[in-house]
């Protein structure tokens, strides 16, 4: 375009309103609630799909009708939760389209086709769900009982890819590709160039990931309340059992997403080193201390509720005297993840540290000594479900000693790699270092999946020292759940302020810049505040689905005894 | 069923609540929108001391090595007995004022160099502009001094000029006016107060004439962004000297000039 042009734009531009503004809280504000809510309603409506189909696949080739149940169960509440997430997300537009008109007139510039795409496969996947619901009754056996199944995995699609729309529109807002300039008339943006930006596929993979843990969370806390408010033995033997499967879930993915969260801020890192450095090392740097002390909980009170759950178990009492081990390893690991290394420091700080870095805690803060520790809590919360896992059976398959010890020698391998790799990243430059983590990674997770398959090769015909007493949980175990339930959702909110605050003062980063009086990023205090209030307002919400999806239907508990005796194939649920 | 609810929600906000503290407790720090620094004639001292302790803390990353009394003269407390920097600079020279001393050392920082410490200190004209330059000479004269630093000691050709004032980072106009010619951005960050590139240019930090050939240009980019993310052989005694600021101060097209150029140097 030529340069006469350009400047007509520009002009043109600048003579509309670019800023809009609400009342008491401010526009900021307003955008910030509507967004968060938002999304975490659509992680909701993402994330229990997945749980669902994952279930009831489970009934149907299982044969267990339970978790068939289980997931209709949860796929009546999204009926409601739907129309939560449209609201928010008209909300949202409406804010940004009156609070932000320029900035949303640049976005829709751009982005103009895909969004109508967006509104279509959101139609497609409303219906979708109303036939996967209300069709559940009717398409109950045989090939029928499949072909809903499908449906099931069709609204997971469409739901998937309306989330990867939406990502790249605010992936472009981080990351918008090198060519495009503050000069760039949008309207001569290619669509694909612009969604297919460099974070588009790296927060795609970790929504999915996160979405699953969040859906498992959820359905744990609403396991909890149901057990908490239940009347008899057999209610809550079915709410203990699936405030276990949502922990199961939620803890299973939350494994895999630290990984996720790696190759996303490898690509941050890659795209711009300077927003990376802004990320880790600039005034964000003690959000990471934050986020560590949040997982921490995650970790310790996931592993407190299965260490709990152990003493339903017949037979578990053989394994609790290591789960003080596993305790120490996790508050070790903690605390060097919570270590802070880079933070931003005036003089008088520095002279009383004696120099950038604390001399004792500098060399613990480093991504050497967080990734070891990561990667070992992610071992020992591995090994609790292993135990977990193994607790009522003992394996009968005669080479069941030699499994065992080849289990232990790849836990002893994993564990030596991954200090090896984690000492030896002190002596080498920070560009062979940081392909370190990436042994350690490997090893970590290929050690989860060759114990995985020998232990459940060795399960087979395995003996059993009792059945589950399924509901005999102390009430602390449910409140853990609830704890987890409300750490996942703040997390969430936390990590979209980090995703969102590294741009600072840009709507597009370097190419569209924030001339708002809310231009400024504040600081976590004031973000955590936000952070809270949303997580608040969401939970409410969440609470007034849940008394919906109560009114509409009674629960669909089935008393322990309907094809479930104890040791046999109903106490060897997910995991166990 | 009422105590298990109001159980429940006391849960759920004793956790909010937590995390809220929490959060609220640790050093609170704002990502502040470069702000532009004009300093016009009726500009007072508590204005000029303000502004260069902003440019002091951050975009002149002087507190890398000043303050500490380890890698420069503790500029802020006490170096060896004499003070803070505004009481001793105006007998550091004789004939020299605290403030011509504190424009000197900072236009030519090998001019005077104290004993005990090596000559690394860059030029901070060519990393700064003029207001700022002068703002940290205001605030160091009020280290202990008295700031005498006018309007009037401000070229009057960049009275109006703007400038970014420490804080943010990530900035979009970046070095030598924003232009990409890496000799410009060079010039302007005062690389060669350190390296040599070229023939000119000092010989305090690894030469860049042949730095291609060592570094990829991933390397290089993270070098400069991250200056302590790897340290050249021989240099050790130097790490963490390289401010750390140059990201902040170059926009993105500039980062990418400058690493290709020196790249090419093999």
């Amino acid at each position: 375009m030529a340069d006469g042009a350009v400047m007509l734009l520009q002009a043109a531009a600048d003579s509309t309103r670019a800023y809009g503004e609400f009342p008491v809280i401010g526009a900021r504000a307003f955008v910030w609630i509507t967004a968060e809510v938002h999304l975490m309603f659509a992680a909701f409506v993402l994330g229990v799909p997945m749980f669902a189909v994952v279930t009831e696949a489970i009934g149907i080739f299982g044969g267990d009708e339970r978790y068939d149940r289980l997931s209709k169960e949860f796929t009546r509440l999204l009926l409601v939760a739907y129309s939560a997430t449209a609201i928010w997300g008209a909300t949202l537009v409406f804010g940004l389209s009156t609070l932000y008109p320029r900035f949303w007139a640049y976005l829709t510039a751009i982005f103009a086709p895909s969004m109508w795409v967006y509104a279509g496969l959101f139609f497609v996947e409303s219906f979708t769900l109303y036939l996967y619901y209300y069709g559940w009754d009717r398409w109950k056996k045989g090939r029928a009982k499949l072909g809903h199944w499908t449906l099931g995995i069709l609204l997971n699609v469409w739901g998937t890819v309306v989330m990867f729309i939406a990502n790249s529109w605010l992936t472009y807002m981080m990351s918008p590709p090198r060519d495009i300039t503050p000069t760039t008339d949008p309207t001569t943006i290619k669509l694909w160039h612009a969604i297919a930006n460099a974070t588009w596929m790296p927060i795609n993979v970790h929504r999915v990931v996160a979405n699953v843990v969040f859906g498992g969370a959820i359905v744990g806390a609403y396991a909890s309340y149901r057990f908490l408010a239940a009347r008899t033995d057999e209610e809550r033997a079915h709410y203990d059992w699936m405030g276990y499967v949502g922990n199961f879930i939620a803890m299973s993915a939350l494994i895999v997403l630290p990984f996720a969260g790696y190759w996303l801020g490898r690509e941050i890192y890659q795209y711009d080193q300077s927003m990376g450095i802004t990320m880790m090392g600039g005034f964000m740097s003690w959000l990471w201390v934050i986020q560590a002390f949040l997982i921490a909980v995650l970790f310790l009170t996931g592993n407190y509720y299965l260490w709990i759950g152990m003493g339903r178990i017949p037979g578990a009492e053989r394994f609790r005297p290591y789960t003080k081990w596993l305790l120490i390893i996790l508050v070790l690991g903690a605390i060097v993840w919570g270590t802070p290394h880079t933070m931003i420091a005036d003089s008088k700080e520095l002279a009383a540290m004696g120099g950038s870095h604390h001399p004792l805690l500098g060399a613990l803060g480093v991504m050497s000594a967080k990734n070891t520790a990561v990667n070992l809590m992610i071992l020992t919360t591995f090994l609790s479900f292993l135990l977990y896992r193994r607790a009522n059976t003992r394996p009968v398959v005669p080479w069941a000693g030699t499994g065992t010890m080849i289990q232990g020698a790849m836990f002893a391998i994993a564990a030596g790699i991954v200090l090896f790799y984690g000492i030896r990243g002190y002596f080498v430059e920070a560009i062979v270092r940081i392909g370190f983590s990436v042994y350690q990674v490997l090893a970590v997770l290929a050690c989860i999946v060759c114990v995985t398959v020998i232990d459940i090769l060795m399960a087979r015909g395995a003996q059993s020292l009792g059945a589950i007493r399924w509901g005999k949980m102390p009430a602390r175990s449910q409140y853990a759940l609830f704890i987890l339930a409300v750490t996942f959702t703040w997390l969430m909110g936390l990590m979209g302020f980090a995703r969102s605050g590294i741009r600072q003062y840009w709507h597009v980063w370097q190419v569209m810049q924030d001339t708002s009086k809310y231009a400024a990023t504040p600081a976590l205090g004031y973000a955590s505040k936000m952070i809270s209030l949303c997580v608040l307002i969401f939970l409410c919400l969440v609470a007034f689905v849940f008394w919906l999806g109560g009114l509409a239907e009674k629960s669909t508990f089935v008393a322990p005894g309907a094809g479930d005796e104890g040791g046999g194939r109903g106490d060897r649920h997910v995991g166990h | 069923m009422w105590v298990t609810n109001l159980k429940i929600v006391g849960v759920v906000l004793g956790t909010l609540a937590l995390y809220t503290l929490i959060a609220n407790e640790i050093p609170q720090v704002q990502s502040e929108v470069p702000q532009t620094l004009t300093l016009g004639t009726n500009v007072t001292p508590e204005q000029l001391v303000a502004a260069g302790e902003k440019v002091f803390n951050g975009i002149g990353g002087c507190t890398t090595c000043h303050g500490l009394g380890t890698r420069a003269p503790n500029l802020l407390t006490d170096e060896t007995g004499t003070g803070p920097i505004g009481v001793r600079c105006g007998k550091r020279e004789p004939g020299k004022s605290c403030k011509q001393y504190l424009f000197e050392s900072l236009d030519n920082p090998t001019a005077y160099v104290v004993p005990g410490y090596q000559p690394i200190m860059p030029v901070m004209t060519k990393q700064l502009s003029p207001e700022q330059v002068w703002a940290v000479i205001a605030f160091l004269e009020s280290q202990g001094g008295t700031v005498d630093v006018t309007a009037s000691d401000i070229p009057s050709t960049t009275s109006t000029a703007s400038s970014t004032g420490g804080g943010g980072g990530g900035g979009g106009g970046g070095l030598a006016g924003g232009s990409t010619d890496p000799k410009a951005i060079i010039q302007a960050a005062g690389c060669l107060a350190c390296h040599k590139l070229e023939g000119q240019g000092q010989v305090i930090a690894p030469d860049l004439t042949h730095v291609g050939s060592r570094r990829t240009a991933d390397s290089i980019r993270k070098k400069i962004l991250d200056p302590t993310s790897s340290i050249a052989k021989g240099y050790e005694k130097l790490a963490g000297i390289m401010p750390k600021t140059f990201g902040a101060m170059m926009n993105a097209a500039q980062l990418e000039a400058l690493v290709q150029y020196l790249a090419a140097h093999k």
